[in-house]
């Protein structure tokens, strides 16, 4: 009840001016600003190299998606999963573990378009699984049990040999090739995170004001009334974690893409929370803000070394800045930096051009 | 306890059936065919004890975890933080003085001042968000663990036993007997015993305050119901901080018997926090009791495992949680 | 004893809402003890009585909110003690709640769409309503007739209390109710608004009967047909209004002294 009725009183406030005008359209199409940041995504292998394409924005539209599943479940569903990347690396295992590996005796060498479906369908099944246990108790024990499983699957990624080859993981995952083009290629995979992550995001966004989208935003704000509307609760919040589960399952398949490799490590404890930091450092009221989240993150990490050193800092206190950056986030806004970003617009703009204020995300 | 055994006596006689099994696998001695099947004696005797003192220290963290989730509905979860941070300044303490038990106190105070200014200075400013409090927990676990890493970098530190617990001690336990006719004690360290019996004390001693004494009684008025608290014109406040400072307290003690035991490292402070979580959620949110049982079971299951089905030994933790929020979400001793 | 709907009845028409035996304990304290109530279909009833008399836990009851510790309900002739809430609400019975139970973060529009979806197909549905949805029209049909059109795209948690108290027996009235529980639906509503409210009452169409809690006897008595009083957890008094009035053992109770 309580973490349910905190993301909707204090986190949802601050968007009310900003959903409404859009509530029966796509999101955003009149919105020139978004209009920028679709052409630029576009056309970004034109301006960035390698490194920059595939280092900080392929990884930050996995990232940006893995914490888009995450924002599904907290922000329309009141559910702050901490296991949505362990979804991922589940996802992920499974493609190295029904594909071709350099394990060759672990994996089941099967062409990779069966082998993503397969772990798609165990993904959704495994997160499905999850967020049945969790819905057991309500609110903040969410929390707590999403994070005893994510633990658990480390710890167990870590033990079991058989299936996840023990620390140190499954290495030289292939990746896709057909109609002559090979797909993890700098571009083109790019384009395959890009498209996917974009998919997502629409898909997250539409959902929000289909019938499935609104009864979950009515499960956040009073589950109990939504039980005397007709609603089985449970059912929707386990639906819920399937649908949100799907969505990791996909960023996990690009991350292993990616990686060309998957080990515990990728699903350690700290990596999990890191995905609610990105989460909410973005905002977690709109499918925007885990991608927002996920590009100040990456890009922290990418430079925080650089940067720290030049303030005359030891290069290793990363960790330090984003846990700073990120208590500074939950002291000053309850909606990331999307809320930030717009109570600085509504000074600017003042109170008569309050309607269209805050809506210049891509 | 009676009106348990009437409402489930399916349950009661199970539970009644798996303790004498256990007290038999404990004092008889194993007739051959159970040692081919399972292995020697001694080396259950030993998960057993180590699954027992294990459990006395997952108690000492999980206690005061569950103590102010239950009072002040705070998932502290940068318990683990405090608990790596006790075990540190026990370490500084009895490396520089050389004792055991000063560094216990030290450890204790010092880590009950971090608790009560986390209280006054942060949380007492978010009283009800508890979504918020959480979130600001995580990030001060994640500042709390890099600065720990910063002054203490990535060494494993134990921290030396005093010369008097030294060593084993024989129990009046029969392992096997000899083929003279000879019995064979357990042998097990002293350390290891002492400081369950002190975990234990700490327990008893809890449990008294909270049911014996004035302050106790609003705590526990305050967890059950925390409207009460507000009503009865106590200084909620205090009440709050005093708390947090035990909780905080307990979780430096168990890092200086952690550190004793086992070792200290980072990454230790993610490992307990998660020790307290499962404990917390097999025995039941803001329950004493429930942590005490929820330990010890998690202790027992976790050193069993290990010796028995080493790559699943995560496993059988885990599907005691699965089964524990599939039968009885609230947990084994909550009251709700 | 002649229970009030038998004698109501000219018709001998199954109940809508049967209650037998119904006990309800919270620990050792019985919040309701032996209530047994029978309304037939249509009946407009009011439930009186002091706080604590146990009004609201007999709706939480009826609707699952909280299940009864021993004791059946029948509704529409079937066996719905053990269902969950919902399984209820989708037979056709509905509640208000005495506190407004809303969705703040959602729009007054939406949480009435949300009212109608529940009880139809495609609670589930992943496809956003077109332009000529028929939940939509019907869920426009209701804001209008709770007199919210003109705030219909605002955020629930942006209106007024009487607004509120509107949208809430709106969520109560969507699909095709047979039966509604209104806890306390008047409580601070200004003297313009109640006149609102039991016209929205009165012009229910006939079939829809209801169980109104009200402390506000000018109300109760003008949109019921019926009285059932209660006291401790317990039935007291069952009968016509005009009995009820001037009963002098309810008038001792509850219309004399102590009641707030």
């Amino acid at each position: 009840m309580s973490v349910t009725h905190d993301v909707s009183v204090q986190v949802h406030r601050p968007a009310s001016t900003v959903e409404r005008p859009a509530a029966r359209g796509w999101p955003d199409i009149n919105n020139p600003a978004a209009w920028i940041v679709a052409a630029i995504l576009l056309i970004m292998p034109l301006i960035a190299n390698g490194f920059f394409l595939i280092e900080i924005f392929a990884t930050t539209l996995i990232l940006g998606t893995v914490a888009l599943s995450l924002m599904f479940l907290a922000g329309y569903g009141g559910m702050v999963s901490l296991m949505q990347l362990s979804i991922a690396g589940f996802c992920a295992y499974m493609v190295a573990v029904f594909g071709v590996s350099g394990n060759a005796n672990i994996s089941l060498g099967w062409p990779w378009w069966l082998a993503v479906p397969m772990a798609l369908t165990l993904a959704v099944m495994f997160g499905t699984l999850g967020g049945a246990l969790a819905v057991r108790t309500e609110g903040i024990y969410t929390i707590m049990i999403t994070l005893a499983i994510g633990a658990a699957f480390y710890y167990f990624t870590n033990q079991n040999w058989a299936i996840f080859n023990g620390h140190t993981g499954i290495n030289n995952v292939s990746t896709p090739r057909f109609w002559g083009v090979d797909w993890r290629a700098d571009i083109p995979f790019y384009y395959v995170v890009l498209a996917t992550a974009g998919l997502c995001y629409f898909a997250v966004d539409y959902i929000s004001r289909a019938p499935f989208g609104l009864a979950l935003q009515g499960v956040r704000d009073n589950p109990r009334r939504m039980s005397a509307l007709g609603f089985n609760v449970n059912a929707h919040r386990v639906a819920a974690y399937a649908v949100a589960s799907f969505i990791a399952g996909l960023a996990g398949v690009l991350q292993v893409w990616n990686y060309r490799q998957i080990s515990p490590g990728s699903v350690s404890v700290g990596a999990c929370i890191d995905i609610l930091i990105i989460a909410v450092v973005g905002g977690i009221t709109r499918p925007v803000g885990p991608y927002i989240g996920a590009l100040v993150f990456v890009l922290l990490r990418t430079f925080a070394l650089d940067f720290l050193v030049k303030i005359g800092l030891d290069g290793n206190r990363f960790r330090l800045l984003i846990g700073l950056g990120f208590l500074a986030i939950v002291f000053w806004s309850s909606d990331g930096v999307i809320g930030l970003w717009q109570r600085w617009r509504q000074s600017q703009l003042g109170e008569a051009n309050r309607q269209g204020g805050g809506r210049g995300h891509g | 306890m009676t009106r348990f055994i009437e409402r489930h006596p399916a349950w009661a006689l199970i539970v009644i059936i798996a303790v004498a099994v256990a007290l038999w696998l404990i004092f008889a001695v194993w007739p051959p065919g159970l040692e081919e099947a399972v292995g020697r004696k001694r080396v259950f005797l030993n998960a057993v004890f180590n699954g027992i003192t294990l459990g006395g220290l997952y108690f000492l963290v999980a206690s005061g975890f569950t103590l102010i989730f239950g009072l002040m509905r705070n998932v502290n979860l940068a318990h683990g933080s405090l608990y790596l941070f006790g075990g540190y300044v026990g370490y500084a303490i009895s490396a520089s003085t050389g004792s055991w038990v000063l560094s216990f106190i030290v450890a204790f105070v010092l880590t009950a001042l971090v608790g009560v200014l986390l209280q006054v200075l942060v949380f007492r400013r978010m009283e009800g968000q508890d979504l918020r409090q959480t979130m600001v927990t995580i990030g001060l676990s994640i500042v709390f663990a890099d600065l720990m890493l910063w002054a203490c970098g990535g060494d494993f530190y134990q921290i030396q036993t005093p010369n008097w617990l030294i060593g084993p001690i024989e129990l009046p336990l029969l392992t096997a007997v000899k083929s003279s006719g000879e019995p064979v004690y357990l042998r097990y360290p002293l350390v290891r015993l002492v400081i369950f019996l002190a975990s234990v004390a700490i327990g008893i001693a809890m449990w008294l305050a909270l049911n014996r004494t004035r302050i106790g009684m609003i705590i526990r008025a305050g967890v059950d119901d925390r409207d009460i608290l507000a009503a009865t014109g106590v200084r909620i406040q205090v009440v709050f901080v005093l708390v947090f400072a035990l909780g905080a307290g307990l979780a430096g003690i168990a890092g200086v018997v952690g550190g004793t035991f086992q070792s200290l490292s980072p990454g230790e402070d993610i490992r307990f926090l998660l020790a307290s979580l499962v404990v917390v959620i097999v025995g039941g949110m803001g329950s004493i009791p429930g942590a005490a049982l929820g330990a010890l079971i998690i202790g027992l299951a976790e050193q069993l495992g290990s010796v028995y089905i080493p790559t699943y030994a995560i496993v059988v933790t885990f599907l005691i949680m699965v089964l524990v929020l599939a039968l009885r979400p609230q947990g084994l001793l909550a009251r709700r | 004893m002649d229970s009030v709907a038998q004698r109501l009845s000219a018709v001998g028409a199954g109940a809508a809402l049967e209650l037998r035996g119904v006990t309800r304990l919270f620990g050792a304290l019985a919040a309701l003890t032996d209530v047994t109530i029978t309304v037939r279909p249509g009946e407009r009833r009011a439930v009186l009585g002091s706080n604590g008399a146990g009004k609201t836990t007999l709706f939480n009851c009826i609707t699952g909110d909280f299940p009864p510790t021993s004791g059946t309900i029948r509704f529409f002739g079937e066996d719905v003690t053990h269902f969950p809430p919902y399984e209820r609400i989708r037979r056709g019975l509905r509640r208000t709640y005495q506190i407004s139970a809303l969705f703040p973060g959602l729009t007054v529009q939406d949480n009435v769409y949300l009212a109608c979806r529940g009880v139809s197909r495609g609670r589930f549905s992943f496809l956003r309503p077109g332009p000529n949805d028929a939940l939509m029209h019907a869920a426009d049909n209701l804001v209008q007739a709770v007199h919210l059109t003109a705030v219909k795209d605002q955020r629930v948690a942006e209106l007024a209390h009487g607004q509120q108290r509107q949208l809430e027996i709106a969520l109560a009235l969507a699909g095709a109710p047979r039966f509604v529980l209104f806890d306390e639906p008047a409580a601070g509503l200004s003297p313009t608004e109640r006149a609102e409210l039991i016209e929205i009452l009165t012009s229910l169409p006939a079939h829809i009967g209801y169980i109104i809690i009200e402390h506000d006897m000018d109300v109760a008595l003008r949109v019921v047909e019926s009285v059932t009083m209660m006291h401790n957890g317990r039935i007291f008094k069952e009968g016509l209004p005009e009995e009820i009035q001037s009963d002098p053992e309810v008038q001792e109770l509850y219309l004399g002294g102590g009641h707030e």
